[in-house]
């Protein structure tokens, strides 16, 4: 039997020590007894004085010398070799989205996955490297190429399940790219193969699937919308409940707002099909709703399906604020229609030559946003502002002339203020001559540089270029403008301070920061909380990114007010009052007028705002194990095609030439004998105590038997 | 006599245990006797398994026939017969001449034979001391039954005889005569001691021997007393400490005599067998004594004296 470490055999030596400390213990107390007569005749007691007949019935001893034996075997690590099942290198991909949070194998199908990655990795050969990827939005990796297996198994136990959608494609891509640093290289993925989207890339090793899951009961909430109705009155919530499952089922829907129960709706649910759920008539007053899957029948509390990650979602009910909205022009009719079509927007309009004091709002409330239409006035409102084809150079932008139809350049696909906009047939006939200050960022780009939209925070207030007359294009004509316009008024409003539609798990959400504010914090779900501060103070930086949206449910987001900021803007930092006037709005007229009609609300800028995170993703969803085939197939045999970068030549890694092979320390069987001795010592050196407590019990026992018979 | 009648009438509060009472001669030893116990001991006789034969007529029957009241037998006249003894109401209903026989009551010799060999000195309480108190209450008893009583200390190879005592009167002089015995220094042959103190017996009488038998030849110790011709009472005292030793572990006995040494491991299986041991030896002198029609009483050393003297001796008929 070879051994790991063959010199702590020497321990062995202990052996004779132990003897010959047993024949030195020779010392006895010495009890003086008034006649040793009856001792002498004591055998046993007699055979006792000669040190090897004692040694021969020494128990003990025999056990002490097992001992010393087997803890040197222990310390010398014995083992036995046999072939490896694995290659020397392996990448091991442990899914980690939310439908391997799935309860249909106990406890759940990460942990069963750890369990099975933890025993296949026993057959690692000698030495071996183990690389351990966490696959669920993006791919991580938590341990790389190490050969200490504990730590492995460490890592892998502390990988936790996620809520988000996964994406194997992105992590055996890395596992390829580590596989191909070895020439024996293999790639194990631990996962319960329900994919949403089966990943296409190839992979440069041989792939192992380690499958599990079982069954695909479940569930799913996979949609949550709160909306005005048209009325502007009332609002409703739309849940839509997908049955992922091969049998119908009957399921409970609870909305509950502000954490208080407010409807219950029974749902039967067909196989694989979904059911729309409409509850109109929403409290008012109610800021988040929350949708609840639960089981048919209340006295039963258990899970009603398997995947309890999708059965609750959440949504923030968009707050009642009317926006005011001055239009300072001669009166585009394109740009009132569109501006008109707005929610919650109070639309005014006046002249240039009216502009001035006297259309500042003898309510006390400042305008929400101002449209200057190919008019600038000699001081800028220190509110938001959209420039539409500035004559003249202002602090909003130096104009250097005019542009004849200038054509649009390449788009920024993650521009937000272009989400949904499709420009490829505007023309425009033509655009002032700007050029893009340093405060802003350019959102349509023009010719040569020159913009054509451009946005930013200038003196910690939005502002917006337009370098061109909607109605010298044919913008207005497309579906695009009035998008783009809500887009653009919708930044400029400052309305996306948080999302308002619901977050996808583990997706960063771009949250700006108000005026006034030097910073946000954000409260996850779990109550902890989060402080994005941005590290410039710079005019572009009033939007930070927030990155751990990890958890399922409502995050509220609160600015951090700045004290050495400007007073709110709604304060009397605006120059109101001057000219009062009987009228709110002073000299503007109204033009237009949507969403509630009750008073408006004055909107504190700092106020907390909430967005929601849910799941919503069918593919999570279906739990129903997949096909490992198709994952397996993406590997690469060995020898089939060689890995890129592999150095497999020669060297004592070559699968070929050698097979590895592994080995089984020996040390439970071993651990379980030292207990064993330890055992059988501790009973033999206190026997006669037990001895004594088994006739004292059977004294006692024999006592109360006796009692009632002789009394 | 004041000290007798002081005894007798209980007029005189008990001492307290170890305190001398205010009539002990200072020979006594006050710790191991107090006044109420000597009371107590006033109204025991011994039981005598059969009538023995005595020189002095005393408080017992004698086989022989005398001169006593107590009616025994009739016997056909014989030439020489003292005519005082004729039963003539007899012979005028039967016509023939038939003596009357009485039981002749005599005096006995209660011999005390104290073990007093080194090993006897150990124990708690001294199995010694006991002995002595269990001595001194026999020894009172025959005093107070008008027996003789002498005391005798097995010591070395020699028995050391006190002076016979008679009458109850005697009885402080017992008392100092137990408390002047002392544990032997060395060793202690019982056989040659016993032998020397069977020589010292004058006809047949009582003994009763106090010992630990701890010697190797107590077996023939019993034999050759009970050779003798007198009632044998053998009264063996161990200590609590040899009837139930609390020894552990590895240890190295000495004896306190011989000094001879002995290694032993003393668990529960080694004590086991020692009280088995303890048993059968104990077990052993019980037949002798039985086979020899003596009578043997094994006894504790913490064992109370009242309950040794008025139960366990009554109950084995040592004590009437």
């Amino acid at each position: 039997m070879p051994f790991a470490t063959p010199l702590a055999l020497l321990g062995l030596l202990f052996l004779p020590a132990v003897i010959a400390m047993y024949l030195l213990k020779l010392r006895r107390d010495e009890a003086v007894v008034p006649s040793t007569l009856l001792w002498t005749r004591l055998v046993a007691d007699v055979e006792a004085n000669a040190p090897w007949q004692r040694l021969r019935h020494s128990l003990l001893l025999l056990l002490q010398l097992l001992l010393v034996i087997a803890l040197a075997l222990l310390a010398a690590r014995p083992f036995l070799e046999r072939p490896a099942g694995l290659a020397r290198d392996i990448v091991l991909v442990m899914d980690t989205s939310a439908s391997m949070s799935a309860t249909d194998v106990v406890p759940d199908r990460l942990t069963a996955a750890k369990q099975v990655a933890i025993e296949a990795l026993k057959d690692l050969p000698t030495g071996g490297k183990v690389s351990v990827i966490a696959a669920d939005r993006s791919a991580r990796i938590v341990v790389n190429e190490s050969n200490d297996l504990s730590r492995v198994r460490q890592a892998i136990e502390g990988i936790p399940v996620t809520q988000s959608r996964g994406d194997l494609g992105d992590a055996l891509e890395l596992a390829s790219k580590l596989a191909a640093r070895s020439g024996d290289a293999q790639v194990l993925v631990a996962t319960d193969a329900a994919l949403a989207t089966t990943p296409t890339g190839k992979v440069a090793a041989p792939v192992k699937v380690l499958t599990v899951g079982r069954e695909r009961k479940n569930q799913a909430i996979v949609a949550l919308a709160v909306r005005t109705s048209p009325s502007a009155v009332t609002r409703s919530v739309f849940t839509s409940v997908a049955n992922l499952d091969l049998d119908s089922a009957a399921r409970r829907l609870e909305l509950w707002g502000d954490d208080r129960l407010l409807e219950v709706r029974d749902v039967h649910l067909d196989p694989q099909a979904r059911s729309d759920v409409l509850i109109d008539d929403l409290p008012k007053g109610v800021g988040t709703v929350e949708v609840r899957l639960v089981g048919a029948d209340p006295a039963v509390v258990a899970a009603p399906d398997q995947l309890p990650v999708d059965d609750r979602a959440w949504a923030v009910v968009p707050p009642d604020r009317t926006r005011l909205v001055l239009v300072v022009g001669s009166g585009d009719p394109y740009l009132e229609t569109a501006l008109s079509y707005l929610p919650d927007v109070e639309l005014y309009g006046v002249t240039p030559a009216e502009y001035g004091p006297k259309t500042e709002r003898t309510d006390g409330r400042p305008w929400d946003l101002v449209v200057f239409e190919s008019f600038l006035p000699a001081t800028l409102p220190k509110t938001p502002v959209l420039a539409i084809s500035p004559p003249t150079s202002s602090p909003l932008g130096d104009v250097s002339g005019t542009l004849k139809d200038p054509g649009i350049g390449t788009l920024d696909p993650d521009e937000p203020v272009l989400r949904f906009v499709d420009l490829s047939t505007t023309h425009i006939a033509e655009a002032a001559k700007l050029t893009t200050p340093s405060w802003a960022r350019t959102i349509i780009p023009g010719p040569r540089g020159a913009p054509l939209l451009y946005s930013g925070t200038h003196d910690g207030v939005n502002q917006a270029v337009l370098a061109f007359e909607p109605r010298r294009s044919d913008l207005p004509l497309q579906v695009a403008f009035p998008i783009l316009l809500a887009n653009l008024t919708g930044e400029l409003l400052g309305s996306s301070t948080a999302p308002t539609e619901a977050v996808a798990p583990g997706t960063p959400v771009q949250l700006v920061i108000p005026s006034g504010a030097k910073g946000l914090t954000v409260t996850r779900p779990d109550g902890t909380t989060t402080e994005l501060v941005p590290t410039t103070t710079a005019g572009t930086s009033a939007a930070v990114t927030f990155a751990g949206t990890d958890q399922l449910g409502i995050y509220t987001v609160t600015p951090m007010v700045d004290p050495a900021a400007s007073s709110r803007p709604s304060g009397s930092g605006a120059p109101s009052g001057s000219a009062p006037s009987a009228t709110p709005a002073g000299t503007a007229r109204p033009l237009a007028s949507t969403g509630a009609s009750e008073a408006p609300v004055v909107v504190d800028p700092l106020a907390p705002v909430r967005f929601a995170v849910d799941l919503f993703d069918v593919g999570e969803s279906t739990i129903a194990p997949g096909s490992a085939a198709a994952i397996v197939a993406l590997g690469t045999q060995p020898g089939a095609s060689p890995a890129p970068g592999a150095s497999g030549v020669g060297g004592a890694g070559s699968p070929a030439t050698e097979r590895p092979t592994t080995r089984d320390e020996l040390w439970v069987p071993i651990v379980l004998a030292v207990l064993a001795f330890l055992c059988v010592e501790w009973a033999l050196y206190h026997r006669d105590g037990l001895v004594k407590l088994r006739r004292t019990i059977g004294e006692r026992l024999g006592r109360s038997g006796a009692g009632p018979a002789t009394g | 006599m004041t000290e007798r009648s002081s005894l007798a009438d209980g007029a005189s509060p008990p001492a307290a245990a170890g305190t001398r009472p205010v009539f002990l001669p200072s020979e006594v030893d006050p710790t191991v006797f107090d006044e109420a116990f000597l009371r107590q001991l006033e109204r025991l006789l011994l039981l005598m398994r059969s009538p023995v034969r005595g020189g002095l007529k005393g408080g017992r029957r004698s086989v022989k026939r005398g001169q006593s009241v107590e009616f025994a037998d009739y016997r056909e006249y014989a030439l020489g017969d003292d005519l005082r003894q004729l039963d003539w109401n007899v012979y005028a209903r039967l016509e023939r001449l038939f003596v009357k026989l009485f039981v002749e009551e005599e005096d006995v010799t209660v011999t005390l034979l104290l073990d007093a060999s080194m090993s006897m000195a150990k124990g708690t309480p001294s199995k010694l001391v006991f002995a002595k108190r269990a001595a001194a209450a026999l020894g009172y008893i025959g005093l107070a039954s008008e027996d003789r009583v002498t005391v005798s200390a097995l010591t070395g190879r020699t028995a050391r005889r006190r002076a016979a005592l008679r009458g109850s009167g005697r009885v402080f002089r017992l008392l100092a005569d137990l408390s002047a015995i002392e544990a032997a220094d060395g060793p202690t042959d019982l056989l040659a001691a016993a032998r020397h103190a069977a020589a010292q017996l004058h006809g047949r009488g009582v003994v009763v021997l106090l010992s630990d038998l701890l010697d190797p030849a107590a077996d023939r110790v019993i034999r050759e007393l009970a050779a003798t011709g007198s009632e044998l009472i053998v009264l063996h005292v161990l200590s609590p400490e040899e009837l139930d030793p609390q020894l552990e572990g590895d240890l190295r006995l000495v004896d306190t005599e011989t000094e001879e040494r002995v290694d032993i491991t003393a668990d529960l299986a080694t004590i086991d067998a020692y009280k088995a041991r303890l048993a059968d030896w104990m077990g052993a002198f019980a037949d002798l004594a039985a086979r020899r029609r003596a009578s043997y009483v094994d006894l504790a050393s913490d064992q109370n004296l009242a309950e040794l003297m008025f139960a366990e001796l009554r109950r084995r008929r040592v004590l009437g």
